[in-house]
């Protein structure tokens, strides 16, 4: 049943995920968005990722960053091209926090993982007045419980997010600091250069 | 499984033939095809008990467990039902006699004898061995030898397992499974009636859908010509001998403090429009409940639009009128006040939310909503 699909879907991304280096420093992602890490990450590509880069430390699917730079109104929040029949998030410009919130936990569900808000407050990310929130993830797939953190602001209707979660005993506690450091040096342009 | 794919078709047309329930099963021999299949079982069996989506509370687990041993009879004591927290309509029944149950089935039954019937639907699948039929065609045919290339002899039988399970079980497979399973609930008192109601409302549910059902999210239902006159052969069955109990009000009251976590579940889906009749069919059969109004509500605000608020607050209010209700209420109606620009309204409410839920997750959010709209 699901399991068929996982192996499946698991072969495909064994197959296809391409890894890079991103080394520390000032990072562009997209055109309007600029953060500056301070070690090396490692970065994902391939057909089940985007449109947020995927970034990760442990390797997936330990631990992953999320990079959402000008998500457009309309935009899905995760790769299309699934069966069709689960349900699609896409942000749309009007959203408040609670909206943007409630439709990165439906995308984050939509393998039937089960998603906990635990804190949701205002927060600056980018230069910009947006918010923070913080979640837990028991993932569907292998049942493990992940913590999560996230960013988000929304300029001249676009989003830009930054998500993190990782297994919460072990991995999320090694690099948390450092991924709150990599969202405090967050910049957002108003315009694409 | 409930496979959607495989909807009968002709029940209409067989004449009921008597039915024994087989002995009990003993373990298979582990040599056999059927042993391997068992040892699979018993492995995702085990790893079921440690998931932390099963539902451990004891009175529920007991409740259900009690239903499926009066519809297993002598089997009882190898019926072993786990309750799983996935919002989806779901249930199985594994030939070791791992029942699984899932939350988003529970929520849509409306009374005991509807949860019976896919119980028993499901307990006629096992007495009857299905899977491992199914398991045997699958292995007759070329299909096996692939797998066994793949996956090594052992592993052969797992991902054939799964496979069959995949495929589901065969149109005549369903048929018996449907007939056994209403001489399963009458057998146990329960009304068979109920039974052809349980598709009824999927049915409903899945043609509200903005495609009308195409790829249902449903996975033990899929649109198929034969899902309405599944429904209606069953119903046919039913009333060769009408009768028997529906359990409604002891079922409501069992379910009751694990409904609202249901609810949340279900809309967290975002599948306005099937959240919507489901929460109408639900509010309809007992209008005067204040937590099917507010999930209802809740369901058109995230949806959002102008017409979905309004029908959104005319929920809400209707909840606040009743009592007793979510402190979601008044989030939801503050946030489409600030939204609408009713800003002595929204401050109204998002206070009223705060009162009630001051811990709440969100609430230091609120609290920034509530300085941005002034004292
Ligand atoms: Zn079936």
């Amino acid at each position: 049943m699901r399991q068929l699909t996982m192996i499946l879907s698991m072969l495909a991304l064994a197959g296809c995920v391409a890894m890079a280096k991103v080394e520390k420093g000032e990072r562009a992602i997209g055109d309007r968005l600029a953060v500056k890490i301070e070690g090396a990450w490692n970065q994902l590509d391939g057909p089940e990722l985007g449109p947020a880069q995927t970034w990760t430390m442990e390797g997936l699917p330990i631990d992953q960053l999320l990079l959402y730079s000008g998500v457009k109104d309309g935009d899905l929040v995760h790769a299309s091209g699934g069966d069709g029949k689960r349900k699609d998030f896409a942000f749309k410009a009007n959203m408040q926090a609670d909206e943007i919130v409630g439709m990165f936990e439906g995308m984050l569900t939509r393998d039937g993982s089960s998603f906990k808000l635990t804190r949701l407050e205002p927060s600056s990310f980018g230069g910009l007045s947006g918010f923070h929130f913080e979640y837990t993830l028991i993932r569907k797939v292998d049942n493990v419980v992940l913590t999560g953190v996230g960013w988000g602001a929304v300029s001249k209707g676009e989003l830009f997010a930054m998500l993190y979660m990782a297994p919460r005993l072990a991995f999320f506690a090694r690099h948390a600091a450092d991924v709150e450091r990599i969202a405090m040096s967050a910049k957002i342009r108003q315009s694409a250069q | 499984m409930f496979c959607g794919a495989l909807f009968t078709t002709g029940l209409r047309a067989q004449h009921p033939q008597p039915w024994n329930a087989p002995a009990r099963f003993a373990r298979p021999d582990l040599d056999s095809d059927e042993g391997g299949l068992w040892a699979l079982m018993d492995r995702q069996e085990r790893r079921l008990r440690r998931s932390p989506f099963v539902i451990r509370d004891h009175s529920l687990n007991n409740y259900v467990q009690d239903i499926a041993c009066r519809l297993g009879g002598k089997h009882c004591p190898d019926i072993r039902v786990h309750l799983v927290r996935t919002p989806l309509f779901n249930a199985s029944m594994a030939p070791n006699g791992m029942m699984q149950v899932w939350t988003g089935l529970m929520l849509r039954m409306e009374n005991e004898a509807q949860l019976a019937a896919v119980l028993g639907h499901e307990i006629a699948h096992y007495l009857e061995r299905h899977t491992l039929e199914r398991l045997r065609d699958i292995k007759s045919a070329s299909a096996f030898a692939t797998f066994v290339g793949l996956f090594g002899a052992a592993g052969a039988i797992g991902q054939l397992a799964t496979l069959a399970a995949t495929f589901g079980f065969s149109r005549d497979q369903e048929r018996a499974a449907d007939r056994i399973g209403v001489l399963l609930m009458r057998k146990a008192g329960y009304d068979p009636a109920e039974a052809a109601k349980v598709w009824g409302n999927l049915l409903a549910e899945s043609k509200a859908r903005p495609d009308g059902g195409g790829a249902s999210t449903l996975p033990m239902f899929a649109t198929h010509p034969g899902a309405e006159e599944r429904n209606e052969t069953l119903a046919t069955l039913a009333a060769e001998q009408p009768g028997g109990t529906t359990n409604a009000t002891t079922w409501r009251e069992r379910v009751r403090p694990f409904r609202s976590d249901w609810l949340r579940e279900e809309i967290k889906l975002g599948q306005y429009e099937e959240s919507v009749s489901l929460f109408t069919r639900m509010i309809e059969s007992t209008p005067r409940d204040a937590e099917l109004l507010a999930a209802r509500g809740e369901v058109h605000r995230r949806h959002g639009g102008d017409r979905q608020f309004d029908l959104a607050v005319a929920d809400f209010r209707a909840a606040e009128q009743i009592g007793h209700e979510p402190p979601e209420v008044h989030r939801g109606l503050g946030m489409i006040y600030r939204r609408r620009g009713a800003s002595r309204e929204a401050r109204a409410s998002l206070k009223h939310y705060l009162e009630l839920a001051p811990q709440a997750p969100d609430a230091p959010m609120i609290r920034s909503y509530l300085e941005e709209l002034g004292q």
